[in-house]
C-alpha cells in the first residue's frame, strides 16, 4: 500500500504542472500524482512508497508555490 | 499512514449520489461532499483523485451492481419467453430496491460521465444479451427485426411502466401503482408481438 499524501497548494495553470512533472520524476518513490485544479484548495495528491511529506513541501515551496499538508 | 475506512467510504458514496441527484453534477464539488460527510477534504482525496474520478468510479460500481442484478438466474441459453420474463423481473426488482442507484443513473445520464459509464456497462452486458437474442432467433422463438425495434418492443413497455411507477401517475395523470399483475399482463403483449 503506498502512502497517500494530500496537500493544499496554489498550483493553478497547466504550465505549473510541467514544473511539478520535472520535480516528481526525480523522486523515484513517487508512483503517482495529480493536482485537482478545479478544487478551491488546488489539491495535490501524491502516492509514494515512503513518507515524503517534508521533502515534497520544501521542494514545491522552492518552486515558488504554496504547499501545506491537508490533515485528516 | 492513512488507512481506508470502509464505513467512511460507503458514507461518501451514498452522500455523493444524494447530492448529485438533488443538485446536479454542476453544483457538486469535493469540498461540499466532504462537508456533507463531516470529514476532511484530505480524507476524501485518499479515496479519489478528483471529482471526475469519484463520479466515474461510482457510476461503474453502481453499473456493475445493476448488471449483476439483471443477470441473476439468467442464461443466454434460456428459452426466449422465460429469459425475457427473468430480465423484466430482475430489472424491476433492481429499480425498486435500488432507488438511489436508479436516480443517480438518471441524473448523470446526459453528462460526459454518463456516456463513458454507459459504454462500460454496455461492454459488460451486451455480449450476453446478444447471445440470448441470437439463440432465440436461431431457435425460431423470436422475430428477426432490427436491434432498435427489438429493444423498443422488448423493454420499452417495461420502462414506461417503471416510469409511471416512479411518478405515481400514468397517462392523463391517472394515479398509478405498480403491480406484478400489470407487469405480467404487459409482458404477455410483448411476447405476442415478438413471436415469429
Amino acid at each position: 500500500m503506498p502512502y497517500i499524501l494530500i496537500f493544499k497548494t496554489n498550483i493553478e495553470h497547466e504550465l505549473d504542472l510541467f514544473q511539478l512533472e520535472d520535480l516528481f520524476k526525480n523522486i523515484p518513490s513517487i508512483t503517482n500524482w495529480n493536482v485537482d485544479r478545479e478544487d478551491v484548495d488546488k489539491v495535490l495528491r501524491v502516492e509514494s512508497l515512503n513518507n515524503k511529506v517534508t521533502e515534497i513541501i520544501s521542494s514545491i515551496k522552492n518552486l515558488g508555490y504554496l504547499c501545506e499538508e491537508l490533515k485528516d | 499512514m492513512r488507512v481506508r475506512d470502509n464505513n467512511k467510504e460507503n458514507l461518501v458514496k451514498l452522500k455523493a449520489m444524494e447530492m448529485i441527484i438533488n443538485n446536479g453534477i454542476n453544483g457538486f464539488s469535493m469540498q461540499k461532499l466532504a462537508k456533507a460527510c463531516n470529514i476532511s477534504v484530505a480524507t476524501l482525496y485518499i479515496y479519489y483523485k478528483n471529482k471526475d474520478d469519484l463520479i466515474f468510479k461510482l457510476g461503474i460500481e453502481q453499473g456493475e451492481k445493476m448488471v449483476k442484478a439483471s443477470l441473476k438466474g439468467f442464461s443466454p441459453n434460456l428459452p426466449f419467453n422465460e429469459g425475457l420474463k427473468i430480465q423484466w423481473e430482475n430489472r424491476t426488482n433492481f429499480t425498486f430496491k435500488n432507488k438511489l442507484s436508479s436516480n443517480f443513473f438518471e441524473a448523470i445520464q446526459h453528462t460526459i460521465y454518463g456516456e463513458e459509464i454507459s459504454k462500460n456497462i454496455t461492454a459488460m452486458f451486451s455480449p450476453i444479451m446478444k447471445e440470448f437474442v441470437n439463440n432465440a432467433i436461431k431457435n425460431k422463438q423470436l422475430k428477426f427485426v432490427s436491434i432498435e425495434s427489438y429493444w423498443c418492443v422488448a423493454f420499452g413497455p417495461l420502462y414506461t411502466l417503471l416510469n409511471f411507477a416512479s411518478k405515481g401517475k400514468s397517462i392523463g395523470n391517472r394515479p398509478f401503482k405498480f403491480s406484478k399483475k400489470i407487469m405480467y399482463e404487459t409482458l404477455d403483449y410483448v411476447l405476442i408481438a415478438l413471436k415469429p
